[in-house]
């Protein structure tokens, strides 16, 4: 990584003092954010997600397991962010590994909930097949393409666009199987079911640059950071999920300033994220129909 | 690769076609260009009677000389060339530019220029912040940080090759120096032309812009060179020596002084304009950069929503505006 001089640290600084960042944004602006869907064909659900320069991909892989016998009534999701080596130089000879398993641990904390399953984005549930027996096991990869600050929250909306997205085969369960064993199952390669995100909350990060905090930093605006606080919303404007990053301390009082500004506007993003994510899949489901009569 | 940038806007059908008609129309109006340009494996005519040269992105298959780089083809007397578009810098001598020191060495400075190589700038080849000409002692080789620290940007002008192929750079003047307080923005070099002028106070703004000719461009806040521009960071290694330049506000840590609102509303303006105009690949000049700009205040458009689509259209379409305009004049 590139450092930056003296003065280029003061302006970064001095905008967010001013609240009039870099590239003419407020404190509380994303970057112009532009979401694809059903970009890998042969995963359940994919999306790729850019917020300005950073770009993140995200798929959903679909698997019929066996359920955890402490758990008997809920499916299995697992979620592995990797950053690739041509994001940026840092990430070279395994030099995003540890920043993949940060990331990997925040989304899981962020959209699993806690060991109950209480508190999940992702209604394990639903991914039910036969209790005890069958389940969906729902490996969601997030791949870092470039990266250009605020990894967190571009790979939690990716993950979001991608479980909408995503279909589940419909499965028949054979009747008829003795309790011991492992009953057959039928897949339907025509029947799908579609996945409820709306409870898939995002992920808000506050990275606090001097007396301030900004949304959406750049990776310039990230290396004048303090700390960082990403904070997990959903669409009831519940806090889900909360992680600080970054050496420095913060005082409670300001703790609590950075959820209630994560809320405010994470009620501007979800909105904004989900008529995104419409407009994605019609255009994916437009882009489809056109491939099948040219 | 124009299409790769333009990717990254949200563009809505009817923008899509704006834009795809005004950039249509600006390959129409520039036909001589079009007809030169090669892409890898293409043939290039030649009359072999004459004799031919090969030269760089060439290569002679079944009889036929071919193209293996995409670009334009340039001819000199008998040498056919291809001249890349898209590469990294290649300096000439006395090529303005803008680069990041990343080493401090033994008498000189390393620079990252965007250069196949780094380049090297002496401390031979610098003013003295006193602005005495001497000879170099060991005291000014110890307080080579105290002119230009690893990281800071500074600006230079191409002095020569050495024989060993490296590049050197030589800041002769009080205008070449640290840039302080603004940003730094990196566009493909093949973007801003080689003109009389690179360095450009906007009156108007209270910005200085620097268009370096290897691609990198500073914008920040007007800086009088009267006043030495050698200053070093923090002001306190160097004014000891330079006592009677301004420095009524002190430079602190924490209570770094602000520039104004106004200001630095006008740099973010300007660099949208760069970032707009490098998306869409037209060359870089001031006029247009301001032209931009103004544009984006008589339309109302705020200064983060100028890297929005509906700008970017407005922009390639006012171009073409530009460049029938002139088409007419002409003819």
């Amino acid at each position: 990584m590139v450092g930056l001089s003296a003065g280029e640290k003061n302006f970064i600084r001095g905008g967010i003092e001013q609240d009039l960042r870099a590239d003419g944004r407020q404190r509380q602006d994303f970057r112009p954010i532009l979401i694809e869907t059903g970009v890998i064909p042969q995963a359940n659900g994919s999306a790729r997600v850019r917020f300005g320069a950073t770009d993140v991909i995200a798929s959903v892989k679909a698997e019929l397991g066996k359920p955890n016998p402490l758990q008997p009534g809920r499916g299995k999701v697992a979620i592995y962010v990797d950053c690739s080596p041509t994001a940026a130089p840092a990430f070279e000879r395994g030099g995003g590994e540890e920043l993949s398993t940060e990331l990997s641990a925040a989304l899981q904390k962020c959209l699993l909930g806690g060991k109950s399953g209480a508190g999940a984005g992702i209604d394990l549930s639903s991914l039910m097949v036969l209790e005890g027996k069958v389940c969906w096991d729902l490996y969601i990869d997030g791949l870092v393409v470039s990266s250009d600050g605020n990894l967190l929250d571009a790979l939690a909306a990716a993950i979001k666009a991608a479980l909408t997205n995503t279909g589940i085969p419909k499965v028949d369960v054979g009747v008829g199987a003795s309790p011991d064993e492992q009953p057959e199952v039928n897949i339907s390669d025509e029947e799908f079911l579609q996945f409820d995100t709306s409870a898939v909350p995002v992920i808000i990060t506050l990275t606090k640059v001097g007396r301030e905090y900004i949304v959406d930093a750049t990776s310039d605006e990230e290396s004048q950071m303090s700390s960082a606080v990403s904070v997990s919303v959903n669409s009831h404007g519940k806090v889900c999920g909360l992680i600080k990053r970054g050496g420095a301390g913060l005082d409670a009082s300001v703790i609590l300033d950075m959820v209630s500004a994560a809320r405010h506007v994470s009620q501007k993003l979800i909105p904004l994220l989900d008529s995104e994510i419409d407009a994605a899949e019609a255009a994916s489901l437009a882009g489809q129909g056109s491939d099948v009569d040219p | 690769m124009r299409d790769l940038h333009l990717q990254q806007l949200r563009l809505n059908q009817t923008q899509r076609v704006r834009l795809q008609t005004a950039l249509q129309k600006l390959q129409d109006v520039s036909p001589s260009s079009a007809a030169a340009t090669v892409a890898v494996a293409d043939n290039i005519p030649v009359n072999h009677e004459d004799g031919v040269l090969k030269g760089h992105g060439t290569s002679e298959l079944d009889g036929q000389v071919v193209a293996t780089l995409c670009g334009v083809v340039e001819r000199v007397n008998k040498l056919v060339y291809v001249r890349t578009l898209r590469a990294r810098y290649k300096p000439e001598i006395g090529d303005i530019i803008v680069g990041r020191v990343i080493e401090v060495a033994t008498k000189h400075w390393r620079l990252e220029i965007n250069f196949s190589q780094d380049a090297v700038l002496m401390l031979s080849s610098m003013n003295l912040p006193d602005g005495i000409q001497r000879r170099r002692t060991a005291t000014d080789e110890l307080n080579m940080r105290s002119i230009f620290e690893e990281n800071d940007v500074i600006c230079a002008e191409v002095r020569g090759f050495q024989h060993d192929g490296s590049l050197h750079l030589q800041a002769r003047s009080l205008k070449y120096g640290k840039l302080k307080s603004g940003q730094l923005l990196t566009v493909p070099p093949y973007l801003i032309k080689r003109r009389k002028q690179h360095f450009h106070h906007l009156e108007n703004y209270g910005v200085d812009l620097i268009l370096g000719c290897n691609g990198f461009i500073w914008i920040g806040e007007h800086v009088e060179t009267s006043n030495g521009v050698m200053e070093g960071d923090g002001g306190n290694k160097v004014e000891e020596s330079n006592e009677s330049s301004s420095h009524s506000v002190p430079l602190g840590e924490k209570g770094q002084r602000l520039m104004s609102l106004e200001t630095r509303q006008h740099i973010c303006q300007i660099a949208n304009a760069v970032r707009v105009l490098s998306t869409l690949g037209f060359s870089l000049t001031t006029e247009g950069i301001l032209e931009a700009a103004k544009a984006s205040i008589s339309l109302g458009i705020n200064t983060k929503d100028m890297l929005g689509a509906e700008f970017h259209v407005q922009t390639a379409e006012r171009e073409v505006g530009r460049r029938m305009s002139l088409l007419r004049k002409k003819g």
